[in-house]
């Protein structure tokens, strides 16, 4: 007899419902604000401001009025075009670092490795809100402050972490004998490199770089403290900021929505990637 | 393609010695195989001819040239991997091109070469698949096709048959010899497998804890195993060893032992005289030791040993008998399957003094000169 099978038997029913329950106390936790913010960036103002009577669960006039005024606004734009020039030259500067730091670091065993590795994530050992003063300070020095590059490389250097962690296993996953097989066919350390080993680590890399995307995209702390008072430098998570106390509350959700369309999208396709990386890392 | 000349070879891996100071020489066109136990050392070795590992001392000559530091890829050799290392992201053409194309060799040459390597090695077909879509023995032929349209001075096989079943490990050993007749090539081949070693070699290297044991044509080494390593290792089932002592009478010559006293072949005695009464370690291959009916079958070189049998093992067209003799030691020998042999049965079986191996129990040493042929 297959137990799995009999649902009739009560201790299974029993057991079910309490799976169930678990797993849709999880969903609404983590379902409930994504609704809330698509509710109400498509929300009348009639469905927001109900004058004392209980907020409907559902729009009564669902309209994509605050989303029109949004696209309208050269403001959105801005912020919009800086989030992605940042986000974009992030990418490229960690993926330029961090990609033969990777490549070096899981494949020779150079002196001092584990010294490195542990140099390398002491950066994401403080938390940000700590450690963002020095780092601020130390850019007002260097003339860092208020300026795109100082952003990009503040964001670079929360990314390169990451990349060189997550590039290092993708390289650790291409064995060892295709690049000597490549050298011994003739092939030096560089054509080796890029038509074996880039090749075959392009997944790993990949996730990298959209994590890289996502991490630029989404930082507060940092672009906050560093385009301190230069309203034309601001992103999109600046932008979110300044409509905390606007009122009625379907701008900041559609500018939320807005925000977190491209993190939900790329998480999805990279999850895959994210989780062979660590796990591929761990086995080491 | 080159002969292959190593001088005093070493190899340390931190404190271990994995290449001990090893001499071996190879001939232009010459299938050497270097047979060795796991961790012996041999694809060490290989991978310093390949240019993969460094040596820490000694010299590497290919071709007249001293290639001790020159890189792998301007040393122009090919190797095949165990795992065969096919690029997983490019099709059979582009892996059999691979090397071609970093000599940057015209278009149409190219396509001459990949069609005679796909032909030879009957590849047809296959040009566009991916390595994955392919056999494990297509996979174990792209990986010397890819290596022989290189047209490399010495092809380097590091265990390349290990991954194949049994009957597919018979056709490639055919190809594989075929494939040396037609191009003539130098082939320097590591394995463990002493029947790829002695049915495709022209000499093998034995090695034992990085130095070679013996170094010889596959008969030699079979029938003139030079150290007891040698003997133990060459041979299956292996060879069975004895504590002796040697007695001379007359013209005669015989090794008192457990089981026995075992004439010698009388063209011996000369050899051992001056070492009468010196103990011996006595080898004797299982299939020396047989089951004769008839007495008139048997030679005058024979001795008659009593066995009472303790195990039969079937092996298909003979069976292996473990026999005990009157005190006990174990004598592994062949029989024929006509007749069925069972556990508890006495039998006597005749020792063939022509092929009685001595050895020195110090040294370990052969103790019959190397030209002195059984």
């Amino acid at each position: 007899m297959d137990r799995t099978v009999s649902i009739a038997s009560p201790m299974a029913f029993s057991k079910r419902l309490l799976w169930i329950a678990g797993i849709a106390l999880g969903l609404l936790f983590v379902l409930g604000p994504v609704y809330l913010l698509v509710k109400y960036s498509i929300s009348d103002i009639a469905s927001i401001n109900t004058g004392g009577k209980p907020v409907p669960v559902w729009p009564v006039h669902p309209t994509f009025d605050v989303y029109r005024y949004l696209f309208s606004d050269h403001q959105f734009y801005s912020v919009l075009g800086n989030s992605l020039f940042i986000a974009l030259l992030t990418v490229l500067c960690s993926m330029v670092l961090g990609v033969p730091a990777a490549y070096v670091l899981g494949r020779y065993a150079i002196p001092g490795r584990r010294i490195f590795l542990l140099a390398i994530i002491s950066v994401r050992l403080f938390p940000d809100i700590a450690s963002v003063i020095p780092i601020v300070e130390f850019f007002i020095r260097i003339g860092a402050h208020q300026t795109y590059w100082g952003v990009i490389l503040a964001h670079t250097l929360l990314a390169l972490p990451y990349v060189i962690f997550i590039g290092m296993s993708a390289f650790e996953g291409v064995p060892r004998e295709l690049e000597e097989q490549s050298r011994v066919m003739g092939a030096n350390r560089f054509q080796s490199f890029r038509s074996i080993l880039l090749p075959l680590a392009v997944p790993g890399l990949a996730a990298a770089a959209i994590y890289t995307f996502l991490l630029s995209w989404d930082e507060f702390i940092f672009v906050y403290f560093l385009t301190f008072g230069r309203q034309e430098m601001f992103t999109l998570t600046l932008y979110l900021n300044g409509l905390r106390y606007a009122e009625p509350q379907n701008l900041l959700a559609a500018t939320s929505v807005c925000l977190s369309i491209p993190v939900v999208v790329f998480s999805m396709a990279v999850q895959r990637y994210m989780i062979t990386g660590i796990s591929a890392g761990s086995v080491k | 393609m080159a002969s292959v000349e190593l001088k005093s070879l070493t190899k340390r891996f931190g404190r271990h010695q994995v290449v001990d100071r090893l001499d071996l020489s190879i001939e232009d066109g010459e299938f050497v195989t270097l047979l060795g136990p796991s961790g012996c050392g041999k694809t060490t070795l290989l991978r310093m001819i390949a240019g993969l590992e460094t040596p820490d001392g000694g010299d590497i000559i290919i071709g007249g040239r001293r290639y001790n530091f020159l890189p792998a890829q301007r040393r122009n050799l090919a190797m095949v991997f165990q795992s065969y290392a096919l690029f997983p992201h490019m099709s059979v053409r582009r892996n059999i091109l691979f090397g071609l194309k970093l000599k940057k060799i015209s278009a149409a040459l190219m396509e001459e070469k990949l069609a005679w390597v796909v032909n030879l090695l009957a590849l047809g077909g296959l040009e566009d698949r991916l390595p994955v879509q392919i056999s494990g023995g297509q996979r174990q032929r792209v990986a010397l096709a890819r290596a022989l349209v290189l047209d490399p001075d010495v092809l380097l096989l590091d265990e390349p048959l290990s991954n194949l079943d049994a009957a597919l490990r018979e056709t490639a050993i055919e190809e594989l010899k075929h494939i040396h007749n037609v191009v003539g090539k130098t082939i320097i081949y590591v394995t463990h497998n002493q029947i790829e070693a002695m049915t495709m070699s022209q000499r093998i290297a034995l090695i034992n804890n990085g130095r070679i044991e013996q170094y010889d044509t596959p008969k030699r080494i079979y029938d003139h195993p030079s150290t007891v390593f040698t003997a133990q290792f060459i041979g299956s089932p292996p060879m069975n060893f004895f504590d002796g002592q040697i007695v001379i009478a007359g013209k005669g010559s015989a090794i008192e032992t457990p089981i026995g006293s075992l004439k010698m072949k009388r063209d011996r005695t000369a050899q051992i005289q001056s070492m009468a009464g010196n103990n011996v370690l006595v080898g004797i291959r299982p299939h020396n030791i047989y089951f004769v009916n008839h007495v008139a079958q048997r030679r005058h070189t024979d001795t008659i040993v009593e066995l009472s049998i303790e195990l039969v093992e079937n092996m298909g067209d003979r069976s292996l008998i473990i026999g005990k003799s009157a005190d006990g030691t174990a004598v592994r020998f062949m029989v024929n399957r006509d007749e069925e042999w069972h556990p508890g049965r006495k039998m006597s079986v005749c020792v063939d003094g022509r092929c009685i191996h001595l050895f020195d129990p110090s040294l370990r040493l052969n103790i019959f000169s190397r030209d002195d042929t059984i």
